[in-house]
């Protein structure tokens, strides 16, 4: 591609780099939610850029638009308590936890040093890749099956969310 | 026939079993039939075994009853032998038992518990009756055994005195030493011959070793040791003068007259062995000698009038292992006969004397009793003077046998030491008839008023074994043919040479002489003491009377040692070692379950670093 | 876009993720950082799709913002019930399964 792209791609992978991991290091759940929302749009755009625009979409509407609102809601209920949390005495051993992490990325960037030369992408896509049409006509059809054990799913959510939450009265 | 001794034998178990069975239900009258009606019926049958064998010309029987250990090795059945020395024995047990059973009727008449009594008399009865029927040493040893329970279980019959239960364990205990001894001869028999039949090993054993072999020295010192614990030898005699805390009937019967005599039955019924140990025999006639001069010495100084008995039983039974000792079979189980009239006869007549006065047998108490006890001091004094050796009483021939037989033998030595415990026999015997008898009372008034002669239930069997004391010795004696008992046993027990001399009939000797003057003179001495000066010549040698201090130095050199290692095991090893190693191991477990406890603490952030570290191996393994 | 650059970051996501998970004490950012584990996944399904051009990883996706949603609703169900237990949001305070 052109050198532009690729300068966006870069920015916008560091870009995303940056705020995941400021997910994490802020001090405040609220302001940690809104770069996770950061995190989820820059996402949308790496989607957008893997030509996969539905997808991009989609993420927007459901994951920015539903679940973040319902994690905002949530920090929101319970922001007096946030700050509670530094009187109590952290439990897990923090020597088990720091060996774990640092094992983890050192894992991980073994990983990725060996994956560094992978074949090229295909150039020319078929057509309809990332449609609308194409996508339905494979969910609708090739995996209906799994189809229908989702929307299983989301009723038995809905139903077990709404029993946990329920307020006794 | 088989079944004729079967029912002697097992009659006596048969009443055991109902006794004790019923004991709690059972009425007086009928315990008492019972009891009595078992040992009559026993009596019966071997009076009737005696009359068969003796028309049909006395041989020996075996019979079978049950095929008990036949491995290849080992071969050992259930086999009752009948033969003159073992009928004997039994008229003498079922006898002298059915008379001390009557005897019991009287003496237990305001005891409570009357049918367990019973009942281990019964029991004992059909173990000693088992023990001499034996042809088998292994069923010889289960009567053996027998015997001793049955002894335990008498002895210690007044529970709940606590000088009793202690006399009666340490009666089994001592035994037990000795029957030690027993067991290991009877495997060393096993060992050599492959059978512990008596009549095979006999003949197997003249066979195949030379007389003096060391091994069949080895053998029948195993035996002797079995017949030293149970008949009271030296080193093991300290339980039977223990043992007189049982009734008095029991003394009567098992610590005189019957079980303390198995011992000599033993080495009499393997006299083929032992006539092939010289050695042995040696051995028996000095112990037999030692412990008879020594028991005779301790009784001088006893107060307590069944403990006088007790040791001249001591005494008596080593006469008879010295008369084994010299080879003199046939004189030795006379003696046994004759001894156990007069010793029944003596404790039954102090039993009078004990149960009237509810159950003192201290001779300080006593004194002048002769004027309350008109039959039994005349029965008493019949004993005494018949064990003191003063013919024409049963005892004085069979004791001059053995002395003659002792002396004619070569073994000069031991005719004087059993001389001696002769002499001293009727100077004890006298003093005690004198403490008792003679003199002034000691008896309080009230005690004067209320104690009287004993009933005729007690009186009879003791006057009928006062008159088998006094007629006893035709058995065994006469002047010129050879003496009934003689030619009873005599296919059994060897008569040996000297014997035959004397065999033609009884022979004033020189010693025989040295032996009837020397009894003569001490009871004169005793009764002229001990009428006058009533115990005043010096208090009693307590050493003499503790009986040189013997339990005492046992109980140091074994009892206490014992006790201690008990103690420290108790107080030190089971606190400190055993408990702590279970807790230890308690704890162990805790600590273990403490660690794992760790990775189910409830932490999530825990687990998922756990699943971190999991899936970092995996991708390491999987990638690399 | 270069594939190694999308699996850079995917891992890199997915690091972040854990790292949160296992550091984070207030259960909000906890299962904030669980969604980015699973947004990263997300972003590696549709870099390998375009990849080899093919419509399946495409289809995942669909299916795992369909769970992630599912999850996220009865994941914070939990949360607020614990959190009327517990009155804390505090997740090592949450150690009720403990034995």
């Amino acid at each position: 591609m052109s050198t532009a792209t690729n300068i966006a791609q870069w920015i916008l992978g560091f870009l995303l780099i940056l705020s995941s991991i400021g997910v994490i290091l802020v001090r405040k759940p609220i302001h940690a939610s809104l770069c996770f929302l950061l995190t989820l749009l820059l996402l949308a755009a790496i989607y957008i850029q893997l030509a996969a625009p539905f997808i991009a979409v989609m993420q927007v509407i459901v994951y920015a638009g539903a679940i973040l609102v319902i994690f905002v809601f949530v920090i929101v209920l319970f922001q007096d308590a946030h700050q509670q949390i530094e009187e109590f005495r952290a439990k897990s051993s923090p020597i088990l936890l720091w060996t774990a992490a640092v094992t983890f990325l050192a894992s991980l960037g073994l990983l990725a040093w060996s994956l560094m030369s992978l074949p090229a992408a295909i150039q020319t896509l078929p057509a309809g890749y990332g449609t609308v049409e194409t996508l339905g006509k494979a969910l609708y059809i090739d995996f209906f099956f799994p189809f229908e054990a989702i929307i299983l799913l989301f009723l038995v959510a809905i139903v077990g969310a709404l029993y946990i939450g329920k307020k006794e009265i | 026939m088989l079944f004729i001794v079967c029912l002697g034998l097992f009659t006596p178990l048969l009443g055991f079993l109902l006794l004790i069975l019923t004991s709690h239900v059972i009425s007086r009258r009928f315990a008492y039939w019972i009891a009595c009606g078992a040992i009559f019926i026993s009596l019966c049958c071997f009076k009737f075994l005696l009359i068969y064998y003796h028309q049909t010309g006395m041989d020996a029987e075996n019979f079978n009853l049950y095929s008990w250990i036949s491995m290849g090795a080992i071969q050992s059945n259930f086999l009752l032998h009948i033969d003159s020395l073992s009928l004997l024995m039994t008229l003498i047990i079922t006898g002298i038992g059915f008379l001390i059973h009557v005897y019991s009727i009287g003496y237990m008449d305001h005891e409570e518990d009357y049918a367990r009594y019973f009942a281990f008399l019964n029991f004992f009865i059909f173990a000693m009756l088992l023990l001499v029927l034996a042809g088998d040493l292994l069923l010889l040893f289960v009567g053996w055994e027998g015997v001793g329970l049955a002894s335990y279980l008498l002895i210690g019959y007044y529970y709940n005195r606590p000088a009793a239960a202690q006399a009666a364990t340490k009666a089994f205990v001592i035994n037990r030493i000795g029957d030690l001894g027993l067991l290991l001869g009877i495997l060393l028999t096993f060992y050599l011959f492959g059978t512990t039949d008596m009549t095979t090993v006999s003949q197997l054993a003249q066979q195949q070793f030379s007389v003096g072999a060391p091994i069949i020295t080895v053998l029948t010192l195993l035996y002797f040791i079995g017949a030293i614990g149970k008949s009271a030898q030296l080193p093991l005699y300290t339980w039977l003068p223990d043992a007189m805390e049982g009734p008095t009937p029991v003394s009567a019967l098992i610590h005189a007259a019957t079980m303390v005599t198995a011992g000599v039955y033993l080495v009499v019924r393997m006299e083929d062995l032992f006539l092939m140990a010289p050695l042995t025999l040696q051995i028996v006639g000095w112990v037999g000698g030692i412990t008879s001069l020594f028991a005779a010495i301790c009784a001088l100084a006893q107060t307590d009038l069944k403990r006088v008995l007790a040791y001249s039983t001591v005494s008596q039974l080593g006469l008879m292992f010295l008369a084994c000792g010299a080879g003199a079979f046939y004189s030795g189980m006379f003696h046994l006969t004759t001894h156990a009239f007069v010793k029944a006869l003596l404790f039954l007549s102090a039993g009078n004397i004990v149960h009237m006065l509810h159950g003192t047998t201290e001779m300080t108490k006593m004194g002048g009793l002769s004027k309350i006890f008109t039959k039994t001091h005349w029965l008493f004094l019949i004993g005494a003077l018949a064990l003191a050796g003063i013919p024409p009483f049963a005892t004085f021939f069979s004791k001059d046998l053995i002395l003659e037989q002792e002396y004619l033998a070569g073994f000069s030595s031991l005719f004087y030491i059993g001389l001696s415990a002769s002499i001293l026999t009727g100077f004890y015997l006298i003093r005690a008839y004198c403490l008792t008898f003679m003199g002034s009372t000691h008896l309080t008034p009230e005690e004067q008023q209320t104690v009287q002669e004993a009933p005729v239930v007690m009186l009879a069997p003791v006057m009928i074994l006062g008159l088998l004391t006094i007629v006893g010795g035709l058995l065994g004696f006469t002047f010129y043919q050879e003496p009934l008992l003689e030619s009873f046993l005599s296919p059994e027990v060897k008569i040996n040479a000297i014997e035959k001399e004397l065999k033609s009939g009884f022979v004033l000797t020189p010693e025989t002489w040295l032996a009837i003057g020397g009894s003569v003179l001490s009871v004169c001495a005793a009764a002229w003491i001990y009428t006058r000066m009533r115990n005043r010549l010096g208090s009693t040698l307590q050493t003499v009377k503790k009986a040189f201090y013997i339990n005492e130095i046992y109980w140091m050199l074994i009892g206490l040692p014992l006790q201690t290692v008990a103690w420290a095991i108790t107080y030190i090893l089971e606190p400190k070692f055993f408990e702590r190693s279970l807790q230890w191991i308690t704890q162990a477990t805790q600590k273990v379950a403490q660690t794992f406890q760790q990775f189910q603490n409830g932490q999530i952030r825990s687990y998922v670093a756990w699943m971190v570290v999991g899936s970092v191996l995996l991708l390491v393994y999987l990638v690399f | 876009m270069d594939i190694s650059l999308s699996i850079f970051i995917s891992l890199a996501m997915f690091a972040v993720g854990i790292i949160g998970v296992l550091m984070k004490r207030n259960a909000l950012v906890f299962f904030l950082s669980i969604e980015m584990m699973l947004n990263a996944a997300n972003l590696l399904f549709v870099a390998f799709s375009r990849e080899w051009g093919n419509q399946i990883g495409l289809v995942w996706v669909f299916f795992v913002l369909v769970v992630a949603a599912a999850e996220a609703a009865v994941g914070l169900a939990i949360i607020i019930n614990l959190f009327r237990t517990k009155q804390v949001v505090d997740v090592d305070q949450y150690n009720l399964l403990r034995g």
